[in-house]
């Protein structure tokens, strides 16, 4: 790297190449440096699993109180298109952390393809959401007050789906949250600025990404199956 | 694949920290650990989906989060290397759901065994005497058989089906089983509107009929309407039927023959809110909350929840 011959000038770093990393003067190391910031990661994504989980509490409680009405509800899901988007982030999961290893180990052109493999499943994954919801809305499923299936009509069942949409809503929202990260990653990588010294926003982006994995490894059992 | 050569191998290889004090580096999950974690992950869902076509009851539910629970252990300690990591990031992580439990566990006891809140707001909120909505509500129009519906599938829909079949999703735990309105057969009161007017009024003694007297006459009005179209046939009052259910037809309104109610427990609990400056509760005396009669119905103007 830079102790192997003369920085180039600015502006010629790429994937191959990448810009050395100098951490900032108030941590010991860049090990030290990314310890540091992946805490941080740690920290935020409590108050991610508090914020989710507030929905999963109100979820859990309002099934308990009106089993009948959720039961029927759930039928209502499709457990196909549920359990295809389970298994597309899981692989999601997979090449995301098959691409933290690659940068580890300063393979950034394998990076880039695993990243890139990445992105694409989170758009299955959103492609397949918006079907599902397509459905739904077309059906006459809203959530709250909007609901107007005429199919189920048993009380409380709008109650369901308003918690279906909040939380797979939410969840969403942070895949395509995720989706964005990941892409600027890539331009990242590309423009040289991470490297096996430096790649402190792969390893916390991927953090979210499983996150995001992780939530919806509970919303597929608790919405679609066990109603 | 060259990579997964060396794999054990960690990263910041080349920090330029001054002196080797930080010697363990950052561990690089190999290759081969994440296709085995990513084989587990897919095993494991497929065992949730294929359990989901068993039914097992509750155990469903359990063996559904412990399943999610394993998945959710083997892509934070694999994949969020949690398992390599310091320490305090799990404990950090783990705090999380503590607090999660603590919150679920306060709040499912307040939540659950509370009593029943909904329908006891529901009563509270009925519509004020006097005012009608439908003239003539026992005769029946378009809107008034809308209405009915509207009514019936908030209330009656549990028991008796969204098609009256009365098979709603309460339905198997009742013996009898409630009423089929499609079919002529079996009716214990009569299918003319004032009969079932009156079983609405005043339920099914042995039964799981109960009475619905809470809601206004004129809604229950409307509700007969509707039940009347779900029949074979559409049965007619005379006018004598019509007067021994309370109505005066040669006028466009119910009238006063009848005062919406609620149930005494409601009553009681409305009562003691109505506490004075001194703190002395309204009507009810300390001591004398259970009256006689507990179960019967009050007027509901006997006090004002409007005033």
């Amino acid at each position: 790297m830079s102790n192997a011959h003369a920085a180039p000038a600015a502006g010629t770093y790429n994937q191959d190449n990448p810009q050395p990393h100098h951490h900032g003067h108030h941590f010991e190391s860049n090990e030290h440096e990314f310890s540091a910031a992946k805490q941080g990661m740690w920290l935020f994504m409590v108050t991610e699993v508090l914020m989710i989980g507030a929905l999963f509490v109100g979820y859990l409680l309002f099934r308990l109180r009106f089993p009948e009405a959720f039961h029927e509800a759930h039928k209502e899901l499709n457990v196909k298109l549920g359990a295809l988007n389970t298994v597309v982030l899981i692989i999601s999961s997979a090449t995301m952390v098959l691409g933290v290893s690659a940068v580890q180990r300063g393979n950034n052109r394998r990076a880039v393809k695993l990243l890139i493999a990445t992105v694409l499943c989170g758009a299955i994954f959103c492609t397949v959401k918006y079907f599902e919801y397509s459905h739904k809305f077309h059906e006459g499923i809203f959530p709250g007050g909007n609901y107007r299936f005429e199919g189920l009509t048993t009380p409380h069942v709008p109650l369901f789906f308003s918690f279906y949409f909040l939380m797979t809503g939410v969840h969403a929202f942070h895949v395509i949250v995720g989706m964005s990260l990941i892409t600027w990653l890539i331009i990242k990588i590309k423009k040289g600025q991470i490297s096996k010294d430096y790649f402190t926003p792969v390893e916390l982006v991927g953090f979210y990404w499983h996150f995001v994995d992780l939530v919806w490894i509970y919303l597929f059992p608790l919405l679609y199956l066990l109603g | 694949m060259s990579d997964q050569k060396g794999s054990h191998t960690h990263a910041f290889g080349n920090d330029t920290g001054d002196g080797g004090h930080h010697g363990h580096g950052h561990y690089i999950i190999p290759d081969a650990t994440i296709y085995k974690t990513l084989v587990a992950l897919l095993v494991l869902t497929g065992i949730t989906v294929g359990l989901s076509y068993v039914h097992l009851g509750t155990f469903n539910f359990v063996i559904g989060i412990v399943v999610a629970t394993a998945k959710a252990l083997l892509v934070a300690s694999i994949f969020m290397n949690l398992s390599h990591d310091d320490k305090s990031n799990s404990v950090i992580f783990a705090s999380a759901f503590i607090f999660l439990a603590i919150f679920l566990s306060l709040t499912a006891p307040d939540f659950l065994f509370r009593g029943d809140v909904f329908t006891e707001g529901k009563q509270i909120m009925l519509p004020v005497k006097g005012i009608s909505q439908f003239k003539r509500p026992w005769e029946p129009t378009p809107e008034i058989v809308a209405h009915g519906k509207a009514i019936f599938m908030q209330q009656c829909v549990a028991c008796h089906g969204a098609e009256g079949k009365g098979d709603g999703p309460a339905a198997a735990a009742l013996n009898p089983h409630p009423r089929n309105f499609t079919s002529a057969e079996g009716w214990g009161n009569g299918r003319k509107p004032s009969q079932i007017f009156k079983t609405l009024k005043e339920g099914r003694p042995g039964t799981g009929m109960a009475s619905f007297a809470t809601i206004p006459a004129e809604d229950r009005w409307t509700i007969v309407a509707y039940v009347e179209t779900l029949g074979p046939t559409i049965e007619k009052d005379s006018t004598d039927d019509l007067k021994a259910a309370g109505v005066d037809p040669t006028k466009d309104t119910l009238g006063d023959t009848e005062a919406p109610s609620i149930p005494i427990s409601t009553a009681m609990k409305m009562i003691s809110k109505e506490t004075d400056k001194d703190g002395h509760t309204g009507n009810v005396e300390p001591g004398h909350e259970s009256l006689e009669g507990y179960g019967e119905r009050v007027e509901a103007r006997t006090f004002n929840p409007n005033p």
